[in-house]
């Protein structure tokens, strides 16, 4: 049977912003459609008014020609719409059939054979008996999707999913998605990587500003136009850099860099050893979960490692805080603005207070100068276009994207040598993802060193010099960027190899 | 923001109405008996200066655990190290009683300080460098002292002349904190709580010790990423707690009792943990519940006398505070809503 969503005059208004303004927007089943917007355009809030985690100020849901009332997601599970969330609601140390038959309405027995003959007939390969925390995180999307089917949905909603995914378990997902599509049901896939959609998807509809601001058939548009259309203004285009000599010093050495830990949520590194030169970008890509966290914080010094090795301007500096490598001129982004980076609830001076370098005199003799603190941020705010110059502001009230240039301008305006960034982009939109992207080649230009710890494969090729990927915990050989495919770091990151 | 502040009356208020119902339960005419509790202790001058004794304790063992509770270190023991300071001071006093001058009472301050500190550095080491969990290992180093004293009080230090009753040697006078005002109890220890208050809002607020201790609290993560030195921030902190216990100890016994003997503190140090989190940490907030505190010490001993019930009700007025304290933080962004759901959607 045909499914018909429609969704007609939706207004959802938070506190100080219009999150869904007057949305009107109609699907068909036998399609996949996407929905597209940077971020605060407005698409998580109308998926959270389809999965009825919010309710509409006004207007309203129909499923064909019904009335939908959805006040609860029990309420959409009962309407048959079914949604996967960018991150995963699993029990990590339950097995997947525990996971699974957590909310379902039948007995154990026939829900195993119903979870069998979904397999079976998707081609998933999946052990029903293990914990969730031995799947990767394709699989874990997997038991989610399952998770949906199993109550034969008509709608099906994802939320951009495939941020955590390898290029194979991507393209795995599309040919899953194609076929639920041919059977019937009706699927909105929410993202903002442009190529997704135009691989994928048939028709796709732009949200900025809470508003809907164009639905076409996506054979009609090409990246460019859907960007300008998300970002409502023509986006520079980034210049793939030219790469530096080969023949600059080493800056930065790491030898024997181990790390092992009794905490089975963490990955255990081996043996890793690599180089930054001067003015060089050296790209680390992996999928989350194989060592960028715990290779990161040894980077920085938050934990330290016998016996590893750091030499940094012919230093030593693998017994030092991450204060005292600051000092040395290093600078560290890490992935997590909200709760590590910065803090919500501080001031934005008092987040910049945060990085009290040697020279900045923020607390002298044990007082706080905060005259001097505020000065200094207020540049860090006009320098790094963050858009407010109020540094009483709690950063709390900056978005994403601001918050991550005031972190990065916290970190850059002490023009350090080797900046150690872990995910700078994440959850970002374009305009922000640009302007973080131009900042780091600037300072490559300005012949300081970068270390990009991402999971962007697409962000990797642009930006770095060289690329090694990280899986469980070891390194890759480390390969010059020209020689790297997204095709070739999906392989590794999937733990592949290639020769 | 103005929430957050807001909670503690709301908790204070709820006490009271639950109180009220408490004595309802139990035949009073609820009205007299919370007139009884929390007006009559306060309607004279005595009650008023025994408020403030009971305050300036509970006031100076919060300040120090609002440096702990800000940072995320959890000092259950500040009892243990109010009665291990009063030992110290205590044992200081005792040295000199049959001496009089000027310097006996200001060493005996510095002694109890002292003792405090020590006996919070025991947690704190442990914590910094064997990982242990602070919470308990100060509750249990409570009991210690607390037997140490009982040890000192009935054997080695006991009054020679004292019959053998736990107690030692009534202290000098020049080992007794000065009242302020004749035949009122209340004495200048008061002084050293209101210092306390001042130098902590100086130092959490102005200083980069204030702001490490700040930031750590809010996220650790966050610390650990900017680089403090988060093992000697957790020494600083617990040894500030102790201090400042040790000195609410050094002020009971050269203040009010005058000597050492078993129960120097009802409870205080345990108290004090409700007082810091009604005063929300904030070293003004503090003054403010010391006192709120304090009237339920007092309510209980005047109900114990004209309503004839035990006055551990004053603990029981204690725990509703908190109780509703807690309460209030948490569930005043929470939507009450009546769900039916139908019989086989509960099954799993």
């Amino acid at each position: 049977m045909a499914t018909d969503l429609r969704i007609s005059n939706v207004s959802k208004i938070y506190p100080g912003c219009i999150a869904n303004d007057n949305v009107s927007l109609q699907f068909k089943s036998g399609k996949i459609y996407a929905l597209l917007g940077e971020n605060g355009a407005g698409k998580s809030t109308l998926v959270k008014i389809l999965s009825g985690v919010v309710s509409p100020d006004n207007g309203e849901v129909f499923l064909n020609e019904k009335n939908l009332k959805l006040s609860s997601p029990l309420d959409a599970k009962k309407n048959k719409i079914g949604m996967v969330f960018q991150h995963f609601n699993l029990f990590e140390t339950l097995s997947v059939f525990e996971n699974l038959s957590i909310d379902a309405t039948e007995d154990n027995k026939s829900l195993r054979v119903r979870i069998n003959e979904i397999l079976k007939k998707y081609n998933f390969s999946i052990d029903l008996d293990v914990p969730v925390l031995n799947l990767s995180a394709g699989q874990k999307q997997k038991v989610e999707i399952i998770r949906c089917l199993l109550r034969s949905p008509k709608v099906l909603i994802m939320d951009e999913p495939t941020s955590v995914l390898t290029e194979q378990e991507t393209e795995e997902l599309f040919i899953s998605l194609k076929k639920f599509c041919d059977e019937g049901i009706l699927i909105i896939y929410i993202t903002h990587k442009l190529k997704e959609v135009l691989s994928l998807c048939d028709e796709v509809a732009v949200m900025r500003k809470g508003k809907v601001v164009s639905v076409s058939q996506t054979q009609n548009e090409r990246v460019e136009t859907l960007a300008n259309k998300m970002v409502g203004q023509k986006l520079a285009k980034i210049k793939k850099k030219i790469n530096i000599s080969k023949n600059k010093d080493e800056i930065f050495k790491v030898k024997h860099l181990n790390f092992y830990s009794d905490d089975p949520f963490e990955t255990n590194l081996v043996n890793l050893n690599f180089s930054v030169k001067k003015g060089e970008c050296l790209g680390i890509a992996g999928i989350s979960g194989n060592g960028q966290n715990e290779l990161f914080q040894i980077l920085s010094g938050e934990i330290i490692t016998p016996d590893t090795s750091i030499i940094f301007r012919n230093k030593e500096i693998a017994k030092l805080n991450p204060k005292q490598r600051r000092e040395y001129l290093m600078a560290f982004s890490p992935e997590d603005r909200i709760s590590q980076a910065a803090v919500p609830e501080l001031k934005i001076y008092e987040n910049v207070a945060l990085n009290n370098f040697k020279s900045s005199n923020f607390f002298e003799k044990g007082l706080v100068n905060e005259k001097k603190i505020k000065e200094h941020s207020k540049k860090i705010l006009s320098d790094f276009s963050v858009n407010t110059d109020n540094v009483e502001l709690k950063s709390q009230f900056l978005s994403g994207g601001n918050l991550q240039k005031l972190i990065l301008g916290r970190e850059l305006i002490t023009a350090p040598e080797l900046l150690i960034c872990y995910n700078p982009t994440w959850g970002l939109d374009v305009g922000a993802i640009n302007y973080i992207h131009e900042t780091l080649i600037k300072i490559n230009n300005q012949e300081k060193s970068t270390i990009l710890i991402s999971t962007d494969t697409e962000e990797l090729l642009k930006l770095s010099d060289r690329i090694a990927v990280i899986y469980k915990g070891k390194l890759s050989k480390i390969m010059p960027s020209e020689e790297v495919t997204p095709e070739k770091l999906g392989v590794l990151m999937g733990g592949g190899s290639i020769d | 923001m103005a929430l957050y502040f807001f909670t503690p009356f709301i908790a204070i208020i709820l006490t009271i109405l639950g109180g009220g119902i408490i004595f309802y339960i139990l035949g009073f005419n609820p009205i007299e008996a919370l007139k009884f509790y929390f007006l009559t202790p306060i309607s004279n001058l005595y009650g008023l200066s025994e408020l403030l004794l009971k305050a300036t304790p509970l006031c100076l063992i919060a300040i120090g655990l609002s440096f702990c509770f800000k940072s995320n270190n959890w000092n259950i023991g500040a009892e243990g190290q109010l009665t291990f300071g009063a030992i110290v001071g205590g044992g200081v006093a005792l040295l000199f009683y049959n001496q009089e001058g000027f310097y006996i009472l200001p060493l005996i301050i510095i002694a109890g300080a002292i003792g405090g500190m020590i006996f919070a550095l025991i947690p704190a080491i442990l914590k910094t460098y064997f990982n242990t969990n602070e919470i308990l290992v100060s509750l249990m180093l409570v009991y210690v002292s607390k037997l140490l004293l009982d040890y000192l009080v009935v054997g080695p230090w006991s009054n020679p002349e004292g019959f053998n009753f736990p107690e030692t040697r009534q202290f000098s006078d020049s080992s007794r904190m000065p009242l302020l005002f004749e035949g009122l109890r209340i004495h200048t220890g008061i002084f050293l709580a209101l210092a306390a208050v001042m130098l902590s809002w100086f130092v959490l607020y102005k200083t980069y010790l204030g702001f490490q201790i700040k930031v750590s609290g809010l996220s650790l993560k966050t610390a650990k990423y900017a680089g403090f030195k988060g093992k000697t921030m957790i020494l600083v902190v617990f040894m500030i707690s102790g201090a400042c216990a040790g000195l609410a100890g050094v002020g009971e016994i050269t203040g009010p009792i005058g000597q050492l003997h078993r129960m120097i503190s009802p409870d205080y140090g345990f108290t004090a943990i409700i007082v810091a989190f009604l005063g929300r940490l904030n070293p003004f907030g503090i003054i403010f519940a010391s006192l709120v505190v304090a009237l339920t010490y007092l309510g209980a001993e005047t109900a114990q006398i004209f309503l004839q019930i035990p006055k551990y009700t004053g603990q029981v007025f204690q725990g509703m505070i908190l109780f509703f304290l807690l309460a209030s933080d948490y569930l005043l962004f929470f939507k009450v809503k009546i769900l039916s759901l139908k019989k086989n959607e509960l099954r799993h």
